[in-house]
């Protein structure tokens, strides 16, 4: 918990804007991004329906939590305005792992940030290890509403520059 | 000591049988074994008869039955001919003896058969007339079950026969199967239909009520009898696949028309035979199972043909008496539900097999069968609208009523020239009224609501391709009485658009009433229905054709003309009222009834147009709104600038209004086009009423090439255009920005086409900028953003590049010959931006995906009429988008779920992509040039692969659908260049035969199929150029086994065992030491010197007389002799 306000606190840059945005069901898309039940997701599947011969068109939506996996689905008429939230994945240089398992992460322009842990699982114990045998690691960072995580990782081998 | 086996076997069958709780895996598990070691056993015929007495247990039965079939089939060439007979004998009289349940005696019957079959083969059925006598016998005079096994008897032994193709499994080469099929049809099959028949009279010979027995054993003799005439006599010079083809389809339950020599005739020409028929279905008809099969044998019946009936005078009286007996029963009965398929299937039948009898028939006769034909087919009509009502499952009136109409096409076709007198109108009326009537509400039609309203998903079929076939023949009979049809259509339209405009009214004043709503619904249906039959009626499929006004249509547009009943001023007068919203145009009733649909029509699209001004849009139905747009395509497609030369006379009000360079017909596409842009400013979230709606523009822009030269400039299109300019970025649906962007530059097109001077290509080039430059000048505006790396994640930003991806697809899309290489120079600039963007946007699948899709489509659409000089710069443009795609993805790892299925998606992308630019090798319009430039599109294509190689995992490679799609790509580079496969560096080559090699066994046949043609291709190559020993031929090598391997242990499917074997051979002739080393090893591995020798001996056979040249003639010698070699060792080998 304590962590999670640390890391609202340190929150910069779009801090005041709005989450997310309002969009026309019917421009939704495949593999876009949405509002489930107040998570923000991506849209895996998309089809829409009618109530009846002469009736008009509902999107149902199937979208998958950008952050736990979890599936959510939901109708809507396809006239409505849905929430799309904002989502950025941005990559960036790993320069470090501190003691207490924050990442030190340095953007393309340079800039230095220390604020992020190192993620659960695959990636996590992966991080680590090519961390350790010194490779370059490139981080990508989701963040959408206010959550923000390193989501995937790539080392960079001698293909790349 | 057979007693304690038998007892240890009826142990281990309890515990099969047991529930899962009461046995562990393991004892389940051994259980099994002992079966599966007893199926191996030699000589088991004193073993099996042993259980058969002995064991009570009726899994032990199956299994002994079982145990005895493979043993048959295996050693039947060393049994001795006694105790052949005598295990037959005993079989025999074993089931006669014996109550069995039904899969035991199924199976015994089955060893049986197969007993006759192959005692056939070798005494030309002698043995089988005895048989047949006593089976014969045994039905006559035996009590009621016994008389009911010898029809099992009977049924068993003709399946046996039945098929030649798929029955390799009893352990005979194919050609043996099909002459024993011919020997059994040329004797028993009559005999044993002349019984069943005979056995039948005797039953009908009382009136019902019939006792059960009676009934049970009737059932099995018309069922024998229906195989009889559903038999398929394949004639002998059809080749094998042929023969295997047909007999799948037959299988597949669709039976072959009955086709008979002349030995027939004094059956089945025996004028006792068609009355008897049909007296058997009049008495049976009340109990289902056995009308099913009476019924089906008179269809049958219907498609009598062949040698038996030489000359016409035959084919007459045939017709005749089944006419006859066929009136005589319909006429009769009311016909339920369960018969009306096969009614409907007897008069396709005779129609298709009698109709230029029927056409010879005397005038009285024809006038009944025109008059029972339109009764049924009105009758099953009405059935069919109950079942869509009733939303019922089996929809048996329904496909009656198809057949019927099916029936028809032929009716009118044919009709058309010689009998189109009034009987023939009448009857065409009948069948039209019926079925606007059926599909309208009360109180002008019987249709009936589904009840409740259920959602429908957008993707099932819309009425538009669901009843498609139906809406066509409707269409064909409403052009039979045109002045009949048309006035019909014309006065339901105008009475429903009444009422619709009263509701509006009443709408804008208060809200609806729940019976409002449900009118206003009512209302929208019969206006569907109505605008579907007019656009069948109007306009034919033109699919592939150009579309034509129907010569009938034409004619009777002339017709009013020359009468005086329409005028050229009057029909003007309805064209310029709709585009200036009068309500009734003047002079109105002498407005040409084709013209006055449409009036009709686009009046209702005027009505919409308003209703969504006043803000009632949202009680508007967007599925009436589809089906106006498809009616507005279809008819502009056939009417609007008629091709005068192609008509023989043209209509003066036809041409007059809709002719080239007339105020009519730039009125319509005046009238289209805003239309367009209205449904496209107010029905944004309609995504089907869009579809349609950008469809018909792009449709209307290419109409009739020369005419869009003035469609590009009115002053709709430009409307449109900048409609389409000053939309915001993400308010239309992907695909609808696509569409437009297509049809505008589609409409292009037109400017280049009506003459070749140089003069029209600036007028085109002209055209384009004012639609790409606005769109170069907001990429550029993007991308040149100097903090653009900075900016790129701001949604608005991301917005604007999705959009201009979808707009360039649609301009990649709409691009043809004389356009592409102006759009071509358009798009190459921008495309050489897009490794950066992807590289930048990697992170944002959208984006990754469109510009994947983008090169794509270049690739698809221009491709092939570039220059090798702009050929190049695409694939190099490509190639960079690809590789820096896989520099992104390499060595990434992800925690997000569902990141397979993306890497899937994106994937199959750029296989498309490869794909595409591989087949400019195989498909190149372009003018020769002289630029020096060659680059061939294989390179490319196996470049990208070898980007994208380390990418394509095992787990992504079990999407069925990226699965096929890599091995097409493979097979495909191979069929053109194996030469470039060779010399791929060898880790690259490595992988790609690991993953054909996963391709043999890992997945479906589609792409065993693909990895054998790679395997074969590959060793062809080989042989050819003497790489035996390279590198390369090396590496393909281990192939020769594992292909043998796979093929001997049944692993690869029987349907491919040809490819298969061409394959070995091409292995075999790289690698002869080889192949000689691996069938030493196979027959040293067998423990049995028997089957060692005879494995030798079927080695032997199968190279005898091929050359190893690798040739065509030796390599087919070989896939026949490899035919034989399965199918005998497969008897007897038993490989792991």
């Amino acid at each position: 918990m304590a962590d999670n306000l640390e890391d609202t606190h340190f929150d910069t840059g779009d801090s005041g804007a709005s989450a997310t945005y309002p969009m026309q069901c019917s421009a939704l898309r495949k593999n876009g991004f949405v509002m489930l039940k107040s998570r923000p997701c991506k849209i895996v599947e998309m089809s829409t329906s009618k109530t009846g011969k002469h009736g008009h068109a509902k999107v149902h939506l199937v979208g998958i939590d950008i952050f736990s996996g979890k599936k959510y689905e939901d109708i809507c008429p396809s006239t409505h305005n849905m929430d799309v939230p904002h989502v950025k994945r941005e990559d960036y240089q790993l320069t470090d792992i501190s003691d207490d398992d924050y990442l030190s992460l340095m953007s393309d322009n340079g800039e230095l940030r220390e604020d992020l842990k190192v993620p659960d699982g695959e990636v996590g114990s992966q991080l680590r290890l090519e961390h350790g045998n010194g490779k370059d690691i490139l981080c990508t960072v989701l963040k959408s509403c206010g959550e923000e995580v390193v989501i995937a990782v790539k080392t960079n081998t001698a293909l790349d520059k | 000591m057979n007693d304690n086996i038998i007892l240890e076997m009826e142990k281990a069958a309890e515990i099969i049988m047991a529930p899962p709780n009461l046995v562990s895996n393991e004892q389940r598990h051994l259980a099994e074994n002992i079966f599966l070691d007893f199926r191996k056993s030699k000589s088991p015929y004193g073993i099996c008869r042993d259980i058969l007495e002995k064991s009570q247990n009726h899994y032990v039965l199956f299994e002994a039955a079982e145990v005895l079939k493979g043993a048959i089939i295996r050693e039947w060439s060393f049994l001795f001919e006694n105790d052949k007979t005598s295990l037959r004998q005993y079989l025999f009289q074993y089931i006669i003896s014996k109550t069995l349940p039904s899969f035991v005696r199924d199976r015994i019957l089955q060893v049986i058969a197969i007993m006759v079959k192959r005692a056939s083969i070798d005494d030309g059925g002698r043995e089988r007339a005895n048989i047949l006598k006593e089976v014969e016998n045994l039905i006559v005079n035996a009590e009621p079950h016994k008389k009911v096994l010898g029809c099992n008897i009977l049924s068993n032994l003709m399946q046996e026969y039945a098929t030649t193709v798929k029955s390799t499994d009893v352990g005979l080469p194919w050609e043996v199967h099909f002459k024993a099929k011919k020997q059994f049809e040329a004797t028993d099959l009559k005999r044993i239909f002349q019984f069943c028949i005979y056995l039948l009279s005797e039953v009908v010979k009382n009136d019902p009520p019939y006792s059960n027995t009676l009934l049970e054993l009737s059932g099995h003799l018309l069922k024998i009898t229906e195989t009889v005439l559903a038999w398929g006599y394949v004639s002998p010079i059809l080749p094998k696949r042929l023969i295997g083809i047909y007999e799948s389809v037959h299988e597949a339950d669709s039976a072959p028309a009955l086709k008979l020599t002349a030995s027939w005739a004094d059956i089945i020409l025996n004028p006792d035979l068609l009355p008897l028929m049909f007296q058997i279905y009049w008495k049976l008809r009340d109990f289902d199972q056995l009308a099913h099969h009476s019924i089906n044998c008179l269809v049958q019946l219907a498609s009598l043909n062949g040698g038996i009936l030489p000359t016409d005078e035959a084919r007459m009286k045939y017709l005749h008496a089944y006419l006859m007996a066929f009136f005589n029963l319909i006429s009769n009965i009311t016909i339920k539900n369960k018969e009306c398929l096969g009614i409907s299937n007897i008069v396709k039948k005779l129609i298709i097999f009698f109709i230029h009898d029927i056409l010879k028939l005397p005038d009285s006769m024809k006038d009944t069968l025109l008059d029972e034909f339109t009764r049924i087919t009105c009758h099953f009509c009405d059935g069919a609208t109950i079942e869509e009502a009733q939303g019922a499952e089996d929809k048996f009136f329904t496909d009656a009523f198809d057949n019927m109409l099916d029936a028809w096409t032929t009716i009118l076709q044919e009709f058309a020239q010689s009998y189109l007198e009034n009987k023939f109108s009448e009857c065409a009326k009948q069948v039209f009224n019926k079925y606007i009537q059926c599909h309208l509400a009360p109180p002008d039609g019987c249709r009936k609501n589904n009840g409740e309203v259920e959602d429908i998903e957008d993707n099932e079929d819309n009425d538009r391709s669901k009843f498609k076939d139906q809406l066509q023949v409707i269409g064909m009979f409403g052009r039979v009485v045109p002045g009949h049809a048309l006035p019909v259509l014309f006065k339901l339209l105008e009475d429903r658009t009444d009422k619709f405009v009263n509701h509006l009214q009443a709408m804008q004043t208060r809200a609806m009433n729940i019976q409002e709503a449900e009118a206003l619904d009512n209302l929208f249906e019969d206006l569907h229905w109505i605008i579907l039959v007019s656009g069948h009626i109007l306009c034919m499929d033109s699919d592939g054709e150009t579309p034509m006004i129907p010569s009938e249509i034409m004619q009777y547009s002339i017709d009013q003309h020359n009468r005086r009943e329409s005028t050229l001023n009057a029909t003007m007068n309805a064209i310029i009222a709709v585009g200036s919203k009068i309500a009734l145009p003047d002079n109105f009733e002498h407005c040409d009834h084709i013209i006055r649909i449409v009036f009709n029509v686009m009046k209702l699209c005027t009505i919409e147009d308003y209703a969504a001004s006043v803000n009632l849009a949202q009680f508007m139905s967007p599925e009436v709104g589809s089906s106006i747009m498809w009616f507005l395509k279809r008819w502009c497609l056939s009417y609007l600038l008629p091709v005068e030369n192609y008509y023989q006379e043209l209509s003066p009000t036809l041409i007059g209004c809709l002719g080239k360079d007339t105020d009519g017909s730039k009125l319509v596409v005046s009238f289209v086009l805003s239309k367009i842009q209205s449904n496209l400013y107010h029905f944004q979230s309609e995504p089907i009423l869009l579809r349609d709606t950008v469809e018909l523009f792009c449709d209307i822009v290419c109409v009739k090439q020369k005419s869009s030269s003035h469609v590009v400039k009115t002053e709709s299109m430009r409307n449109l255009i900048k409609l389409f300019a000053d939309l915001q970025p993400g308010t239309l649906p992907p695909n609808i920005i696509r569409g437009l962007c297509k049809g505008f530059v589609l409409a292009g097109t037109a400017l280049y086409s009506r003459n070749n001077h140089g003069d029209n290509q600036s007028t085109m080039n002209e055209y384009y900028e004012l639609i790409l430059m606005p769109l170069q000048q907001r990429f550029k505006s993007v991308l040149g953003q100097e903090n653009f790396t900075r900016i790129c994640h701001q949604e608005k930003v991301q917005k604007i590049v999705i959009d201009l991806l979808e707009s360039f697809i649609g301009i990649a899309k709409g691009s043809a010959m004389p356009s592409s290489t102006t759009l071509f120079h358009f798009l190459a600039p921008i495309l050489s931006e897009l490794p950066v963007f992807i590289t930048v946007y990697n992170n944002y699948q959208v984006i990754v995906q469109l510009i994947l899709e983008l090169f794509g489509q270049c690739a698809k659409y221009m491709l092939c009429y570039l220059s090798p000089f702009d050929s190049k710069r695409l694939y190099e443009s490509s190639l960079a988008t690809v590789q820096a795609y896989a520099k992104c993805n390499q060595g990434r790892l992800t925690n997000e779920s569902f990141a397979e299925e993306s890497s899937f998606q994106d994937l199959a992308l750029i296989l498309d992509l490869l794909t595409f630019i591989l087949s400019k090798d195989c498909f190149d319009f372009c003018p020769i040039s002289n630029d020096e430039v060659t680059v061939a599109a294989s390179d490319v294509s196996l470049f990208g692969l070898n980007f994208i190689m380390p990418l394509m995992t095992m787990d992504l490679l079990k999407y069925p659908s990226l699965c096929a799609q890599y091995y097409r790509l493979l097979v495909l580079i191979n069929d053109i260049y194996p030469e470039k496969i060779c010399n791929l560096p060898s880790d690259l080559l490595n992988t790609l035969l690991r993953s054909v090699e996963l391709g043999l066994t890992n997945f479906g046949s589609d792409i065993v199929q693909a990895c054998l043609d790679f395997v074969q291709g590959m060793a062809t190559y080989i042989f050819r150029h003497n790489l035996t020993e390279s590198q390369f031929g090396q590496a393909i090598r281990p192939f020769l086994k594992t292909v043998i391997d796979l093929t001997l242990s049944h692993q690869i499917n029987t349907d491919l065992t040809s490819s298969a074997s061409t394959c070995i051979y091409a292995l075999m002739c790289c690698f002869q030491e080889d192949y000689k080393m691996l069938i030493q090893s196979l027959i040293q591995m067998q423990t049995d010197p028997m089957t060692a020798e005879r494995l030798a001996a079927a080695f032997n056979n199968l190279v005898l007389n091929v050359d190893m040249t690798c040739d065509r003639l030796p390599k087919l010698k070989f896939r026949d002799n490899f035919d034989k070699f399965i199918a005998n060792v497969h008897g007897f080998l038993l490989v792991k």
